[in-house]
């Protein structure tokens, strides 16, 4: 029965407007201004911010939690984007779901824990819808989205226009670790590592070699540095963590780069 | 000087390396057992530079002279003269090795001889010959016209003066080189393996569709394919035995795991696009 249900609230069939609608008592709608809130990675933050405001979206990016207060009611979509699933994201999660009003959908980045986990202690969960929010991707035109069995249509359709009214097209998926895009680049990014790991070639000749040999956008380590190394690491400790599988363990230098944060050196 | 490349194996690859060997103002000397897929290779090679001619990338002068360059061989020793033999025959081991001792036994004593492998091992190939310090791997990609890149394998007993000379050769077949370490898939075949794998794995999990998965691939990562469009295009029987030769040699790292979902398309016969069904269909309606 349930799994029913969540197939229904995957399947994206209306394309809503744009913007979001409130019918007033006369029934003459009227449209209201959108005010985007951000908290979170840092990277990712600035990414949303830049996407949004270019096509004349409001945005707000939060420095604390404290500042969310004042302007909670203007408030009406907002984003947590921390990346690995720590004691503060769940702070700012319960803080938002806290002070926003209940029709407003949060979206946050579902990559190392579920949006189901992440919501499922919290009082509005139908509210929360998960995103594939990583470092490089949100200069393509697609973002992937992620409802729990929890999520209502009502919110899927009102975060898709969102982006729609930003010309980003959207993929629902059902709820997992790394989604798609992240789990597949990130795969590519440990194998590449491993690689440089055995001495096979070395990080330039790796890099040309899936540029000139497949014609990859970019070359899997240079991609690596710019997503950031530790976000990688973070998205293959919670595969490795969600499945238990050898398949997901992590290139030793790999998790090297991710601490010391610098590109790997032959001559080192 | 002009280099004297001969090729044994007139199949896809073998073709497109005596296409742009020819170009390259190569003397080429292309060897197969049956006639008639020399004959069949060489009409595939008249009909790519004709569009290159059409896409006024080459002229109609350089593809006549081109095509004057390249000999039909069914004698192997006919081969003794070649500055390099580049193999290009099915990938099998116990095949490729007893054609190696063959080669080593006619060609010129300086030859380098090469193989085309995109998964064996080249040290193994090369123990089937007198001089493994001779014996290299240069792997070129489908289409060889259009990809720019050869992998240069360095096998346990190749020599420097072996790999530099093969270097030398492939730059002037117009092609950028990368040396990489005998190991399973080289670098590239290797690297790109989770593109198709953990795509499998993502679809056997149901967590989106095969179009969905192609969808976002291409629109929120930018690749220009789709996983399962390339395994339909590539064959998914050549892709599947690949996944399946590098699990293996990679003694069952989980890293490497083919997919039941792959495999039941090999059973089933769906190789994708040369037998109109794989992951989509492409039948004609």
């Amino acid at each position: 029965m349930r799994k029913q249900i969540k197939s229904e609230k995957i399947k994206v069939k209306k394309r809503p407007t744009a913007k979001h609608k409130l019918q007033t008592e006369n029934s003459k709608p009227v449209e209201l201004k959108q005010l985007v809130c951000l908290l979170g990675n840092e990277a990712l933050v600035k990414e949303y911010s830049a996407a949004f405001q270019e096509k004349g979206i409001a945005v707000q990016e939060l420095k604390n939690l404290a500042s969310l207060k004042t302007s909670a009611k203007k408030i009406t979509a907002a984003f947590e984007l921390t990346l690995e699933s720590n004691g503060q994201k769940k702070k700012n999660l319960q803080a938002f779901d806290e002070t926003l009003p209940e029709h407003v959908p949060i979206i946050s980045s579902s990559l190392t824990e579920t949006i189901l986990s992440q919501s499922h202690l919290l009082k509005h969960k139908h509210r929360f819808i998960g995103i594939a929010a990583f470092p490089t991707l949100l200069a393509h035109p697609l973002v992937e989205l992620a409802p729990s069995i929890h999520t209502s249509k009502e919110i899927a359709d009102v975060v898709t226009a969102l982006f729609e009214s930003i010309k980003k097209e959207t993929a629902m998926v059902q709820d997992g670790v790394g989604m798609v895009m992240p789990r597949i680049l990130c795969q590519i990014i440990n194998e590449a590592l491993f690689t440089v790991q055995n001495d096979v070639a070395t990080p330039k000749e790796i890099d040309d070699a899936m540029k000139l040999g497949t014609n990859y956008p970019h070359g899997p380590i240079a991609w690596g540095e710019m997503i950031g190394f530790a976000n990688v690491v973070a998205v293959l400790d919670a595969l490795f963590q969600s499945h238990h599988e050898e398949r997901y363990k992590v290139a030793p230098v790999l998790r090297q780069m991710a601490i010391a944060g610098i590109f790997w050196k032959k001559e080192a | 000087m002009a280099i004297s490349i001969g090729i044994v194996g007139a199949g896809t690859m073998g073709a497109g390396i005596a296409h742009i060997a020819a170009l390259n103002k190569c003397t080429v000397s292309l060897y197969d057992i049956n006639e008639e897929v020399i004959r069949r290779s060489v009409e595939r090679i008249n009909f790519e530079m004709k569009r290159s001619v059409d896409k006024n990338k080459i002229s109609d002068d350089d593809m006549k002279q081109a095509l004057t360059r390249i000999k039909k061989r069914t004698n192997i020793n006919d081969l003794d003269t070649c500055d390099i033999i580049i193999e290009a025959v099915l990938e099998d081991l116990r095949v490729k090795k007893d054609l190696f001792k063959k080669l080593d036994q006619i060609a010129h004593h300086t030859a380098i001889l090469a193989t085309n492998t995109s998964s064996l091992s080249i040290t193994s190939i090369a123990s089937a010959t007198k001089k493994p310090e001779r014996v290299v791997g240069m792997h070129f990609f489908n289409p060889v016209h259009l990809m720019k890149l050869v992998e240069v394998v360095k096998g346990v007993r190749t020599s420097a003066e072996t790999i530099t000379q093969t270097i030398a050769i492939a730059e002037k077949l117009g092609k950028k080189t990368i040396v990489t370490k005998d190991t399973p898939g080289f670098v590239v075949n290797r690297v790109a393996r989770p593109f198709y794998t953990e795509a499998l794995k993502i679809l056997s999990e149901n967590v989106t569709t095969v179009e969905e998965i192609d969808r976002i691939v291409k629109k929120s990562g930018g690749f220009k394919m789709g996983p399962f469009e390339l395994m339909d295009m590539i064959g998914n029987d050549v892709n599947f035995s690949v996944t399946e030769s590098m699990f293996q040699q990679f003694f069952n790292d989980a890293r490497f795991q083919p997919s039941h979902i792959q495999k039941q398309l090999v059973e089933a016969g769906m190789f994708g696009k040369k037998t109109k069904q794989g992951f989509y269909n492409y039948e004609e309606k």
